[in-house]
């Protein structure tokens, strides 16, 4: 199983699709610190507009916080579907080049095999949102400098700059998970599609259709409260003014039966359909 | 007949000369005022406004006669417009007229319930009424009425009968409705337009407690 595992982290590791992936978002940080930096100021008078016929305000609000609060945001969309196109691409390209088939010549097990597709697509995710977590850091920071947090969630929430640092911290934990059940998911869509281009639009709509609904009343509080869409958010908890921490938790451990349930789907239709 | 008129005119003079000018108490209160010439408090400040959720905060205040009030703070800050204008700069600033409303007696001191005019156009506020201590010469509460920032009305609470400077100030303002920009909005967030729209103008309040005042006076 060692020998899957880093057999399956040597082909990430040479595959370009990796680096293209891991530079777009390194892009995409860039373009929110620029559009930051030449539109934050506007961004933050437009929100504090009402206040300001009130208040003097003392401080900036443009800093690192708010910066890696809207890096944080990627995890919308951004950052799940580069997730979901590497991810399904370490199945998708191996049936294209029908390299599932001499893989199954040797003596590995179907399940393990597979097994070992989602264990290196998760350790990837984490890679992925950790980098992200630590060049916005560094980036955010080093270019804005530290600052208190001003997040519109029912109202306009203001977090002193270590309570804002330690709050995207947490998000980012809560948000990996999010991720970790996007990327497992796509490598379960590959597994029943095996075409590349037919995997990358259905994953494309999976994303697409969750944060439409993630909007949507399901019309049942169960549903409202744990089926997968409501759960996808649960990084934006940390950013009330009063952290629920018992719905985070909650959240979090039916989150990880949803990705448990979707690489078991996945490992059990591969290791019971016939390769070919 | 021409005595009748006579009489009547002058009664009628006097009475609007005295509406014209400022009256005696306003003015022993203004004297006291102006006699700091520097002083410096920490400030806290406790917010309660609806949609704004803000931990305490704090920050230096520094008045020096003739100049802007100045604050310092290590966290972002939000200042109330009036309500720290403990000089009353801003009301005396420009000539004013003054119109005593009421007296009444509080905790055995008279409370004289005082409205100020502007006279002058270019002063930033179009009636106050202040309540003033006639004894301990200070302002007890204040109602400030401006064409920019809506009404304000403000509550001093003093530590000592001699204290010229409050040690707790209660500010109440209207404050418009929230409007944000849909690009700074998270996804949970829900806007019911509705309800925002039948909610108009709101009014907040803010807390400030001063402590570790530092005065200086005129010398005399």
């Amino acid at each position: 199983m060692k020998r899957l595992i880093y057999a399956e982290i040597l082909k990430l590791i040479k595959q370009s699709k990796t680096y293209y992936a891991l530079a777009s978002i390194l892009i995409i940080e860039v373009i929110i610190l620029l559009s930051a930096y030449f539109e934050g100021t506007n961004i933050i008078n437009l929100l504090l507009d009402n206040l300001r016929k009130s208040f003097y305000f003392q401080g900036s609000l443009l800093n690192g916080n708010l910066l890696q609060y809207l890096v944080l945001n990627t995890l919308w969309f951004h950052l799940p579907l580069i997730i979901m196109i590497v991810v399904s691409g370490t199945l998708t390209t191996e049936y294209k080049d029908k390299t599932v088939q001499a893989v199954m010549l040797q003596p590995v097990k179907k399940w393990q095999w597979i097994l070992s597709k989602y264990i290196v697509a998760i350790l990837f995710t984490l890679l992925v949102v950790i980098a992200l977590y630590v060049t916005s850091y560094w980036l955010c920071r080093g270019l804005f400098g530290e600052g208190d947090l001003v997040v519109y969630l029912d109202g306009l929430n203001f977090f002193p700059a270590k309570e804002a640092a330690y709050r995207i911290r947490w998000a980012f934990v809560a948000g990996s998970l999010s991720m970790l059940f996007f990327a497992v998911s796509s490598l379960t869509l590959a597994v029943w599609l095996k075409d590349v281009t037919k995997t990358w639009i259905v994953c494309s709509l999976f994303l697409i259709v969750s944060n439409l609904l993630l909007k949507i009343d399901l019309g049942n509080a169960w549903l409202n409260q744990y089926s997968f869409v409501k759960l996808n958010d649960t990084w934006q908890y940390f950013f009330q003014f009063t952290i629920p921490y018992q719905n985070i938790f909650i959240n979090w451990w039916v989150l990880m039966g949803y990705i448990i349930f979707m690489a078991a789907a996945g490992i059990f239709v591969f290791h019971k359909r016939d390769i070919g | 007949m021409m005595r009748r008129y006579l009489v009547s005119w002058l009664v009628l003079s006097s009475l609007a000369l005295s509406a014209q000018g400022v009256d005696e108490d306003l003015l022993r209160m203004k004297k006291r005022l102006d006699s700091v010439v520097y002083f410096q408090a920490n400030l806290q400040l406790e917010t309660d406004i609806s949609f704004v959720h803000m931990p305490v905060k704090r920050a230096l205040m520094k008045f020096e006669k003739g100049k802007p009030v100045q604050f310092s703070s290590n966290d972002f800050v939000l200042l109330p417009k009036r309500g720290l204008d403990f000089s009353l700069r801003s009301l005396f600033e420009y000539p004013v007229v003054t119109l005593v409303r009421n007296t009444s007696l509080k905790n055995g001191y008279t409370i004289k319930e005082i409205n100020v005019i502007p006279a002058d156009k270019r002063a930033d506020f179009t009636i106050a009424t202040l309540w003033i201590n006639t004894s301990l010469r200070r302002v007890e509460s204040a109602e400030i009425s401006t064409s920019k920032d809506g009404t304000y009305a403000l509550q001093m609470q003093y530590q000592q009968p001699l204290d010229i400077f409050p040690d707790r100030v209660e500010v109440n303002f209207e404050i418009e409705r929230i409007r944000i920009p849909l690009n700074f909005m998270g996804k949970g967030t829900q806007i019911d337009k509705e309800k925002l729209k039948a909610e108009g103008s709101k009014t907040g309040k803010i807390f400030m407690m001063l402590s570790n005042y530092q005065i200086r006076y005129i010398a005399r």
